[in-house]
């Protein structure tokens, strides 16, 4: 495969076209210099965090078959509740990256951090990733070691709390009706 | 697909260190004394929507530019959240409120993926031709509002005279104007109604000679040439490091467009050109979008000559776990009945897995990663907005700007609140 | 004069003398509707003088609105500029950018938490008499977002006159929500800051 000499490889997934490289977040900015440098990639097309906490808790009654029909033979099709693979830790951080050229290409870096953990910027690698990491930060609380302006974007300057994850409450009023009044 | 610029725009990068989106004062070339701090509030009189502006000005030159973006952050990622995936396609529109086709169908393609549906050709096309028409809307309300705001007034009612075109065509088909939730998982929510082909082909009879009109007010006018060319320069090497895409990207030379390098719907059976223009200034992509009008234009008639031919065949697919049943079969079937209950009521799930999609918007790259854990619910959404990415480069551009500059520039970037903020 | 207060088929109050008949436009037989009905007791309660009601008159036709367009209502707001729907009929295409020069605040989108503190500074900002008319379900009562940042109303930062449905309404829609507003102004119905009572 293309993609034995990432430094810091702990693992290969193919899925629905798509290949996600899943990288020791201590070795992220050499694993993408090296795909930046080595394989072209010279894009990062976007940076997506996500708060796996709960993930598999309550059972889920998941579609277990494909587009052609049931398989009433695999275990657990009957439609009872099926609970998905867990994840390594509670955050993940994707991303995702684009080789503009003659042989276009698109792969998926992915590190996983639990809840305090730090990862090293890729501000350095590609200067778009700067306000993405922004974004990671206000909305999850992920903190992103060697950028230069880690500060809220999206959110008030001095809002608590990181709303994205998954223990922050939706938040909104309660809807009234007329009739309880 | 040539990548390599043949003209440099200008030499190296002019990416700001060391945060490469703020522009900081550089005491070499201004006297820090004699620097006014300004503030472009969120509520300006730029049409672009709530995007805050910190500049520090030099008399009238711009010495340094943040840009201070929240101000119209819905919560729309986490809110899907909590929405199954039918009711979720509602909130993908109002994202990117300009071009609410291109948002929808980045959603919907997600969820097909991940289900692994197979989509009628009628949808695909008409699917094509909603996203055109939205592209052609997107680029008019551009027009419309940067040249209103460079002093070019008269073009505001010009180009929405013909958005009010593309919007009684969208009506026709979706009910109402704009955010019309005509797509959905497996195809179109309904049929395509009698008399729309007839309506599209006048409308793009018309299209080319208004676009003609445009060009011929703007295209050689003086001031619009003294305020659009040589403003706001990006060359290709940096547009690239700042993960530029759609008519900024090909504005600077870069020639890459989703729609022919990594097709998706039929964008690989529809003929139709890229416009690339290598200056890297205001002015070239102003060219890219004008041209763009032309291509989605043919586009749109290509996809009305293909759909003539496809009288009568199904514009939804044929998945009863999750696509809902015709109604007439409710009252004979009970499996269709139980099926519309349970999609109506806990919703079709969607099996466990991950997914990037992305589309060519009329902004550029819009992508939608979206998370499943196998429920009726996503477990996790994200839009990659190419506005927020666009707005990143404006710190880039604003080397030697002044502040009528300032204006042209965050105008070219068509950038759209509602999807940097989401 | 004996004030009848029937059903009846056309009004001969005053502001239906004006011309002012937004309910009648489809359906001209109709007798009065809710809204003028309502606007009537106002009217016969407030006892307007004359120069009350040339001042009225004039100020209807001819408000100004500021450029506070947020999201997707902002569209359909400038499309109400546009040749077909032509608000410069009523005296109201020049929008202000400046809300010190600007008579009605057409909240258009969705008011997150963040742009709370500077609508309420612009509304501040603007000179009495001043109308808020709230656009759009966001605008009204937070829409389909319940969540965290979204206010879920504007009115609970600022009065507001005219509160008009619709995700995203119409520009005919919205036509309708200022046209009321101007018939409410005619009527001498006070702005909704002197009605609530509420810091001007």
């Amino acid at each position: 495969m293309a993609y034995e000499g990432v430094p810091g490889l702990v693992e290969t997934k193919v899925a629905y076209g798509e290949t996600t490289l899943v990288v020791d977040p201590a070795r992220v900015v050499e694993a993408c210099t090296y795909l930046r440098d080595e394989q072209g990639f010279n894009v990062l097309a976007d940076l997506a965090a996500a708060d796996y906490l709960g993930w598999g808790a309550r059972g889920v009654a998941g579609y277990i078959g494909t587009p052609a029909g049931r398989d009433l033979n695999s275990p657990g099709s009957q439609g009872l509740e099926r609970v998905p693979a867990p994840k390594p830790k509670r955050f993940s951080v994707s991303y995702h990256l684009l080789r503009i050229g003659s042989d276009a290409r698109r792969v998926r870096v992915q590190v996983w951090l639990d809840d305090g953990e730090d990862v090293d910027s890729v501000v350095g690698v590609w200067p778009t990733a700067d306000w993405h990491e922004r974004e990671a930060w206000d909305l999850y609380g992920i903190r992103f070691a060697g950028h230069p302006n880690l500060v809220r974007i999206l959110m008030d300057d001095d809002w608590d709390g990181h709303p994205l994850r998954k223990d922050y409450p939706l938040g909104g009023e309660p809807v009234r009706f007329s009739e309880d009044e | 697909m040539a990548v390599a610029p043949r003209r440099k725009v200008y030499e190296g990068s002019r990416i700001p260190q060391p945060i490469p989106t703020v522009l900081e004062v550089d005491p070499s070339r201004h006297d820090v004394d004699d620097i006014l701090r300004v503030n472009f509030g969120p509520n300006h009189p730029s049409t672009h929507g709530v995007l805050r502006l910190i500049v520090d000005l030099d008399g009238e030159q711009i010495a340094g530019i943040a840009a201070v973006v929240g101000y119209l952050h819905t919560g729309f990622e986490k809110t899907m959240e909590n929405k199954t995936w039918w009711k979720g396609i509602t909130y993908p529109e109002r994202i990117d409120y300009v071009s609410f086709q291109n948002n929808e169908l980045v959603f919907v393609l997600a969820i097909e993926q991940l289900l692994g549906l197979q989509i009628p050709r009628k949808a695909t096309w008409m699917r094509m031709a909603m996203c055109e028409l939205n592209r052609i809307h997107s680029h008019l309300v551009w027009l419309g509002t940067s040249a209103l705001e460079l002093g070019a007034i008269s073009m505001f009612w010009y180009a929405f005279r013909e958005r009010d075109l593309v919007l009684d065509l969208t009506e026709m088909v979706g009910g109402t104007r704009m955010h019309t939730r005509y797509f959905q998982a497996g195809g179109l929510a309904e049929d395509i109604p009698p008399g729309f082909y007839a309506e599209a082909r006048k409308f793009c009879d018309r299209m080319p000679k208004a676009v003609d009109d445009y060009e011929a007010i703007l295209d050689r006018n003086e001031i619009w040439l003294r305020r659009t060319k040589g403003i706001g320069l990006l060359s290709p090497d940096d547009a690239l490091a700042l993960g530029q895409s759609g008519p900024v990207l090909r504005g600077s030379g870069v020639d890459w467009d989703l729609r022919r390098d990594q097709p998706y719907l039929a964008y690989d059976e529809a003929d139709f050109r890229v416009p690339v223009y290598p200056e890297g200034d205001v002015y070239a992509r102003y060219k890219v979008h004008m041209d763009e009008m032309r291509q989605s234009t043919r586009i749109i008639a290509q996809c009305i000559e293909r759909l003539e031919t496809m009288e009568g065949e199904p514009w939804i697919a044929d998945d009863r776990k999750v696509v809902l049943p015709p109604r007439h079969e409710l009252h004979t079937s009970m499996e269709s009945l139980i099926h519309h209950f349970k999609i109506v009521t806990e919703g079709y799930v969607v099996p466990e897995g991950e997914i990037y999609v992305p589309i060519e918007s009329p902004r550029g790259e819009l992508g939608c990663y979206v998370v499943s854990d196998g429920g009726p619910r996503p477990w996790r959404v994200k839009f990659r907005a190419p506005s927020f990415v666009a707005l990143e480069a404006t710190a880039t551009c604003m080397s030697d700007a002044l502040v009528a500059d300032m204006i042209a520039i965050v105008g070219s970037l068509d950038g759209v609140m509602g999807e940097v903020d989401r | 004069m004996a004030v009848e207060r029937t059903r009846r088929k056309v009004s001969d109050r005053p502001l239906a003398k004006a011309g002012l008949q937004s309910e009648r436009l489809l359906w001209p037989t109709r007798g009065p509707g809710v809204f003028e009905q309502e606007v009537e007791n106002l009217e016969d309660a407030l006892g307007l003088t004359t120069v009350q009601k040339a001042v009225a008159w004039a100020q209807s036709h001819s408000v100004w609105p500021d450029t506070f367009g947020l999201a997707c209502c902002a569209i359909e707001m400038m499309s109400i500029v546009s040749s077909r729907y032509d608000i410069s009929r009523f005296g109201m295409e020049r929008f202000s950018s400046s809300p010190r020069q600007a008579d009605l605040l057409i909240v258009s989108g969705r008011v997150v938490h963040k742009m709370a503190a500077p609508l309420r500074q612009v509304y501040d900002q603007m000179l009495e008499p001043k109308w808020v008319i709230a656009m759009g379900a966001c605008a009204s009562s937070g829409g389909m977002f319940n969540n965290y940042t979204v206010l879920q109303g504007v009115d609970k930062i600022v009065p507001v006159d005219i509160h008009v449905p619709g995700c995203p309404p119409r520009p005919e829609a919205l036509m309708e929500g200022i046209i009321r507003l101007h018939e409410k102004i005619q009527a001498g119905v006070p702005p909704a800051y002197q009605i609530r009572g509420v810091a001007e």
